[in-house]
């Protein structure tokens, strides 16, 4: 037995073409920028647009590893986004259940400062955080990098919101039944949130990945420096950016995102698609 | 056994106290920070980096660590967030519009001391006399010149030839300029193919600024106190950039600084007003023969200049102040001067540079990279004021307001001049 009714054929192909498009629309700039990595600099700024590299130049990549240490860059990157999100999903797995079910005097108002923290931007604390890590003799570290994130409001809005949507009986029948709290908030409430927390990772992860002001300022060093610094030495004011040398760099900038959604999209997809279908 | 034994570890433990005696007695090395922006492209990083290490090896009781900051806005914040900290960089590199903003902070210190030392008392002189205006404040010097810039004129000789135009004849004047663009503006029906001349958006405050030269105008006094924005020859440069741009219609009136140098390379604009800066991405990229010249004249040849220059902080020791000049006297020796001129595309900022023989020799294979110095006789500082962004803000408004036809030169001059003098009050 078919569990569903195939559409029509135009209807599928219709649906395709569209897809198609979209799908070229966002990827063609990603192409300009592979193509234009293997180029040298007289073939790049051609009067009509020249898609195929040639002749080809190899050197680009070898060039940007030269210029600086972007193998270091990687490394501290990765260290610095994962160890953000570790922290993160703990803060704010535990700060959202508290907004979500526990009542207690001033709880409105606490939850308006953490929104309100989402909207503070950036120019007006990185001097205090500046300052606090100074005192704390933490600074050029890759926890000065972190630190400032551990707590997430944002976070903690997505995970009061998806716990919230948990209906209560089914906490009260836990607690009856002796799983309460800690246990029923590990067991339960964050199998049953975790598209949100996939999605709020994600988004953690793609953002600090390009975090650059802040690091640049709190890091002197390149034994710490992450990649958006590296990447930020091809771009200049004055003359315009090193093409070439840029699009290399940032091939490789953007390569472990790519490759990482490449081979979990599915699972991505299916932990959003499944949610709603859970007895 | 056992005595022999004691004594050879009474021995070891003397040598020990001898040879941890003898380190101490050792140099002190004073670590040195030193915060630069890369502004221009090129390995300037790794430059930097070779010239400190040199540095260092000479000088063995300093040790200068050099810390890649951005480019100049980023490097500004990075610089002022420490000097906040009370913590600042020894030494920095700030774009030089910025000394009124570094001298609100009390960022930084006045050099005179050192430099009526330096060279015998010849060092200061040798400096191009535009360079050394936007050092000088309140008659005190506050930072050297190190990486320097001024607009120039480029054109596309192999356009030139197609338009039927003689590629060895770049114009002179505003007239000749109009002339040549409306010949070199291609328009395939409504779309424009090939713009005449591009002058390039983003830091068109900063071309303005030399066409208002050019004019025989000056914006704003060099202690930032008056603005002469509404002056004739203001709003005359205005009322040419609006003819050539909204009623000629052969330039773009909008781009950005970093849109126009591949425009240029495309063969998209047959001629370009932009830094020296992007002589070399230009040599590299282009397929055509192209030139470099004197932006035209209008009254006179004119210009102004740009870049960083080398700063020492305030809140240091004496001692690490004394350190730091010996670093920035060093880096603008005439053999670093030039070397780092070669290494960047940057102009080198002093007279002698251009008699060290390396220089000699580039030069004598690439002559388009002298235009930049003999405009300097026509140059002057950069206009600067405390709280200089806004200022900007407010001029690049009404030029891009009055290149679209939206206000008239004469009004976009006045409005742009009651708005700064507001700002300077304050």
């Amino acid at each position: 037995m078919r569990t569903w009714i195939r559409r029509p054929r135009l209807d599928r192909l219709a649906t395709h073409l569209v897809l198609a498009l979209v799908c070229l629309v966002t990827v063609t700039p990603y192409l300009w920028l592979l193509s234009t990595s293997l180029k040298f600099p007289k073939e790049v700024f051609t009067p009509t647009p020249q898609w195929i590299p040639w002749p080809v130049n190899l050197g680009n990549y070898a060039e940007v590893f030269d210029r600086a240490p972007f193998g270091v860059f990687l490394v501290n990157t990765v260290i610095v986004v994962t160890g953000i999100l570790a922290v993160q999903l703990v803060t704010i797995t535990l700060a959202g259940y508290v907004f979500a079910r526990r009542r207690f005097r001033g709880a409105g108002l606490l939850f308006g400062l953490f929104l309100v923290q989402m909207m503070i931007p950036i120019h007006a604390t990185f001097l205090p955080n500046f300052l606090t890590l100074q005192s704390l003799d933490l600074l050029n570290t890759r926890v000065a990098m972190m630190l400032p994130f551990f707590a997430s409001g944002y976070g903690t809005f997505l995970l009061r919101q998806a716990f919230r949507q948990i209906p209560r009986d089914l906490e009260d029948a836990a607690v009856i039944d002796g799983c309460g709290g800690l246990r029923f908030l590990w067991h339960v409430l964050v199998p049953l949130a975790r598209p949100t927390l996939v999605a709020f990772a994600l988004i953690s992860l793609v953002s600090h990945w390009n975090d650059y002001l802040w690091p640049l300022i709190v890091t002197d060093t390149p034994d710490v420096r992450t990649l958006t610094i590296g990447l930020g030495m091809f771009v200049q004011q004055e003359s315009g950016a090193d093409w070439t040398l840029l699009m290399a760099a940032t091939a490789f900038v953007t390569a472990p995102l790519m490759v990482i959604f490449l081979v979990f999209q599915r699972k991505f997809i299916e932990s959003f698609m499944f949610s709603g279908l859970k007895g | 056994m056992r005595r022999h034994w004691l004594t050879a570890l009474m021995a070891l433990v003397l040598v020990l106290a001898f040879a941890a005696g003898g380190a101490e007695a050792q140099q002190k090395l004073l670590r040195l920070t030193f915060y630069y922006p890369v502004g221009v492209a090129g390995p300037l990083a790794k430059v930097i980096g070779e010239m400190t290490d040199k540095f260092n090896k000479e000088n063995p009781g300093i040790e200068v660590v050099p810390v890649y900051s951005g480019d100049y806005d980023p490097t500004l914040q990075k610089v002022q967030t420490a000097v906040m900290a009370g913590n600042p960089p020894d030494i920095f590199i700030v774009e030089i519009s910025e000394l009124p903003t570094l001298l609100a902070m009390n960022a930084v210190i006045p050099l005179d001391d050192y430099v009526k030392k330096a060279e015998g008392g010849k060092y200061w002189d040798d400096f191009f006399p535009a360079f050394r205006e936007n050092s000088v404040v309140r008659g005190k010097i506050w930072w050297i010149p190190f990486q320097r810039s001024t607009p120039v004129f480029y054109w596309n000789k192999e356009l030139f030839r197609k338009a039927g135009l003689d590629p060895e004849k770049p114009p002179q004047t505003w007239a000749e300029l109009k002339e040549v663009a409306k010949k070199l503006t291609v328009r395939e029906g409504s779309e424009v193919k090939q713009w005449g001349v591009t002058v390039s958006g983003g830091w068109n405050d900063w071309l303005f600024e030399a066409f208002v030269r050019q004019n025989g105008g000056w914006l704003i006094n060099p202690e930032g106190t008056k603005v002469n924005f509404d002056s004739k020859e203001a709003v005359e440069a205005l009322e040419f950039w609006v003819d050539l741009m909204y009623k000629e219609k052969v330039g773009p009136p909008h781009s950005t600084w970093g849109s126009t140098p591949p425009d240029f390379v495309a063969q998209r604009t047959a001629m370009l007003y932009h830094s020296t800066g992007i002589l070399t991405f230009l040599r590299n990229s282009a397929k055509f023969d192209f030139g470099v010249a004197f932006m035209p004249k209008n009254r006179t040849f004119g210009a102004e200049v740009g870049g960083g220059n080398l700063a020492i902080a305030r809140k240091i020791s004496k001692e690490r102040q004394d350190a730091a000049w010996k670093f920035i006297a060093w880096m603008t020796s005439s053999e670093n001067a030039a070397s780092w001129s070669l290494a960047s595309g940057y102009v080198a900022t002093r007279k002698s540079a251009y008699d060290v023989p390396a220089m000699k020799e580039f030069l004598a294979k690439d002559a388009r990279y002298l235009v930049a110095r003999e405009q300097l006789q026509y140059a002057f500082g950069k206009m600067m004021a405390p709280n200089f962004q806004k200022i900007r803000e407010i001029l690049k408004r009404q030029l891009d307001d009055a290149v679209d036809g939206k206000v008239a030169p004469k009004d976009a001059m006045q409005i742009v001049q009651k708005q700064v003098e507001a700002v300077i009050k304050r």
